[in-house]
């Protein structure tokens, strides 16, 4: 085993490329948008961003791991480390476009028709559409399967939606959303389910915004009336939509969060800056949960590249099954300390770009054990799924 | 000791907890973090129509005369229900500070009697806090300096609001000058007096952090009783159960802990700032830990500003950094604990000075 293979020339003539043209154009306008929207920041200036998902498409900096013949970059996984190492680094904007980049691209690459890959692939890559996930619904939050927003196919082929999804995060700055749908009427479970793919600017949907906690609105409910996708957006065939947005969980589970852990690097840093400011660092206990962080994220980083190096092989399902777990529990604790040491500062709307970001990511990163699977859903389908253990008793089909 | 409370102790919190149980619903908390001074006249009439203002003025000064054993129960009401207003400032610590003022007699015979009848609101800024709460609508403020305690009216200061992030705080930087025309109190003096008003602070928020953990936890029973999915209320999952039981017993092991700090406080015990520290950590883990676990169970309902919950969180959050964060209190601990000569053995765990008799004064459990 080698920790990592030993850097090749080609990996750095890589690094001083993306640096170079990082340089070169993350600068200007975009110097406001530098270090912003991230979690937690999503409403940062979305324009600008918008505009910046261009400027990276058009250097070719987005969608970078996504096989070459779908329009990416092709990079390996040593590559992939580079850029997003890079790219946090320089402090590059939250990205936009993840969503479509990291789960519903790979799952149409993976799962789509070659007409849907032409017709989205595009747009994902050229930051020109954006989307957002509509899976969870009032009464179908873990339990998933319980979706009840209904979905069936008029005489023309085209599917017609109506009902509503919940919590759908960015919906109101997004082009497209992918559904969960029942298309078989009466059926129950994750049976009778389709996926489908729906422009949000249609009469037939619209969004209201949800206050979080912290005061923003990053997430929303999306209501269905009549709502129209085309006869060929539906992923799989009708029935088959389980299977897709199971397998497109694994990505927002697994592994598609190299750059998250970037991102998580550059954040640990903003904490030993704010210990080193507020003349911290002697404070015995806040010592210990830094250097406990700090081999937290080595260890998510060893296992990411683990997983990443033999991708091919089996064994990712079962890491991707522990990894959301983990780093979704590292990064609230990150949060928790980020607080604690700040100290009293940390309970004060403040200007300092220091203090904001690090309440940003507190507030944000409380919901890190709830969404894309909450802490009680992973553990048991670790237990389930990973070690074999019988399954918790569900009630006979409600 | 035994940790029973006298039976009118107890009255007093039972009434209290009803009081605001009718009064200070959630929703009264939000009008009122809506508006610009975050404080309500009205709220504030009805506190001093139960007394509440004049509970610790002596009552030569026209109050009850009561102590720190009532205080600390009205304190954990006032943290189930996140009351938004600067009472414990006013009528507890700004209380005991003029009170105890050695020759004080003027400022005692001014500002007491209102104190107790609820006319008026002190703010009280002590150096371990940057930031003086409720300066604003304050008429009187009682701030350090060097150990000296000045008094100050509110038109001889200058204020500038900063936002916490609980909209129930009302925080300001306080600039003002030192004269002798402001100083009530030497430094030699000051100094218990403000040792004495940190520790008070230190067990009010202590109680009120117990306070809101319940309330925390009240609502994630709640939630979890009525919130279905997989067609069971998410309370019969035992991962959701487990989360709301550990709570349950922080809580419950944080509790004596608590009224063991008011009881060195009522008793002027030489270790009462190390008593209030070990309640501050014990009541301020339970509301993080309630805190984080309601959270939990509410799934993203927790995580909205509709939900209740994010009221009481905030709060647990920027109290538990307040009056001494937990590095501070720890700190304190630790360098007690550490010192040569303490004494921790066995013989000295249920150890309490005399006098014993007002030991047996309080108990039944305020479990709510
Ligand atoms: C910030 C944020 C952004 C989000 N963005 C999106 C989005 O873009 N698109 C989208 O579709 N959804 C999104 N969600 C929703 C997210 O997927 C759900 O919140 C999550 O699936 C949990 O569902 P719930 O909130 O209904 O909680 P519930 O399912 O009601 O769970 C409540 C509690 O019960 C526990 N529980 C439930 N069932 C069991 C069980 N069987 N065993 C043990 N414990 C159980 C849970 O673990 C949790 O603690 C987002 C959520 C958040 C917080």
């Amino acid at each position: 085993m080698t920790e990592a293979r030993p850097a090749l020339p080609e990996d750095e003539l890589f690094r001083a490329e993306i640096v170079a043209w990082l340089d070169a154009h993350l600068c200007g306008d975009y110097e406001a948008v530098r270090h912003r929207g991230g979690p937690g920041d999503e409403e940062a200036d979305p324009v600008l961003r918008r505009r910046w998902e261009q400027e990276l498409a058009r250097g070719g900096w987005t969608c970078v791991g996504w096989p070459k013949a779908e329009g990416g970059r092709g990079l390996s996984i040593a590559q992939q480390v580079i850029f997003h190492e890079e790219y946090a680094r320089a402090g590059g904007p939250g990205r936009m476009g993840h969503i479509g980049e990291t789960l519903l691209g790979p799952s149409l690459i993976a799962w789509g028709t070659p007409e849907q890959k032409a017709r989205f692939l595009p747009g994902i890559r050229a930051g020109t559409e954006f989307w957002c996930q509509g899976y969870s619904e009032p009464n179908a939050g873990s339990d998933l399967a319980n979706v009840q927003t209904r979905c069936w196919q008029e005489a023309d082929g085209s599917w017609r939606v109506q009902g509503q999804k919940i919590w759908t995060s960015l919906a109101h700055e997004s082009d497209w959303i992918f559904v969960v749908a029942r298309c078989v009427p009466g059926s129950k479970g994750s049976k009778g389910l389709a996926f489908l793919l729906l422009p949000l600017r249609q009469p037939g949907i619209s969004i209201r915004p949800i206050r979080q906690m912290a005061g923003g609105n990053e997430f929303n409910e999306v209501f269905f009336d009549g709502a129209v996708a085309e006869a060929g957006h539906i992923v799989g065939a009708p029935g088959e939509g389980w299977k897709i947005a199971m397998g497109l969980l694994e990505f927002e589970r697994g592994l598609s969060t190299l750059g998250q852990q970037m991102h998580f690097l550059h954040e640990f840093e903003l904490v030993l800056d704010a210990m080193r400011r507020s003349g911290r660092t002697h404070d015995a206990q806040l010592r210990q949960r830094v250097a406990q962080a700090w081999c937290g994220l080595r260890a998510m980083r060893y296992n990411a590249l683990r997983v990443l190096a033999d991708r091919a092989d089996a064994g990712l399902r079962r890491e991707a099954l522990i990894y959301k777990h983990y780093w979704s529990n590292w990064h609230r604790e990150l949060g928790k300390l980020a607080m604690d040491v700040l100290g009293p500062e940390a309970d004060v709307v403040s200007d300092d770009p220091l203090i904001r970001r690090l309440q940003q990511l507190f507030f944000f990163s409380r919901a890190d054990t709830i969404y894309a699977g909450t802490n009680e859903i992973q553990l048991n389908l670790i237990a389930e799924r990973g070690l074999g253990l019988p399954r918790e008793p569900r009630p006979a089909a409600a | 000791m035994d940790f029973d409370f006298s039976a009118d102790a107890i009255a007093l919190r039972d009434s209290i907890h009803r009081f605001l149980m009718v009064e200070a619903a959630p929703e009264m908390l939000r009008e009122i973090w809506e508006t610009a001074s975050g404080r309500s006249a009205a709220l504030r009439a009805k506190l001093a129509d139960q007394g509440l203002t004049a509970l610790s003025v002596p009552e030569s000064h026209g109050g009850m005369g009561l102590g720190d054993l009532e205080w600390v129960l009205v304190q954990y009401e006032l943290g189930y229900y996140a009351i938004p207003d600067s009472l414990s400032d006013t009528a507890y610590l700004a209380a005991h500070l003029l009170q105890h003022l050695p020759n004080g007699a003027a400022a005692k015979q001014d500002w007491l009697p209102r104190i107790a009848s609820g006319q008026v609101r002190v703010a009280v800024g002590h150096p371990v806090n940057r930031l003086v709460a409720d300066a604003e609508l304050a008429d009187l403020l009682l701030l350090w300096h060097a150990d000296e305690i000045h008094a100050l009216r509110r038109d001889q200061v200058q204020l500038a609001a900063r936002t916490s992030i609980d909209a129930s705080r009302r925080l300001f930087e306080v600039r003002w000058t030192a004269s002798d025309a402001t100083r009530i109190c030497s430094a030699q003096a000051g100094a218990a007096l403000w040792q004495a008003v940190h520790d008070r602070a230190t067990v009010a928020l202590a109680a009120q952090l117990l306070g809101l953990a319940q309330r925390m936890l009240d609502l994630g029973i709640d939630y979890a009783a009525q919130r279905k999915q997989f067609g069971k209320p998410i309370g019969s999952f035992q991962a959701v159960k487990h989360q709301l039981a550990d709570v349950a017993v922080k809580i419950e092991f944080a509790r004596p802990v608590l009224h063991r700090a008011a009881y060195a406080l009522a008793e002027q015990q030489p270790l009462a700032s190390i008593h209030a520290s070990q309640a501050k950590l014990a009541c301020g883990e339970a509301a993080l830990l309630a805190a984080r676990k309601s959270l939990q169970v509410h799934g993203a309902m927790g995580y909205t500003w509709e939900a209740d919950l994010q009221m009481f969180m905030k709060r647990a959050w920027a109290l538990d950094a307040s009056w001494g964060d937990r590095s501070f209190h720890k700190a304190r601990l630790a360098e007690h604990v550490l010192a040569d000569g303490v004494r921790l053995g066995p013989g000295e765990t249920f150890a309490i000075p005399e006098p014993a008799a007002r030991a047996t004064r309080a108990v039944r459990s305020a479990t709510a």
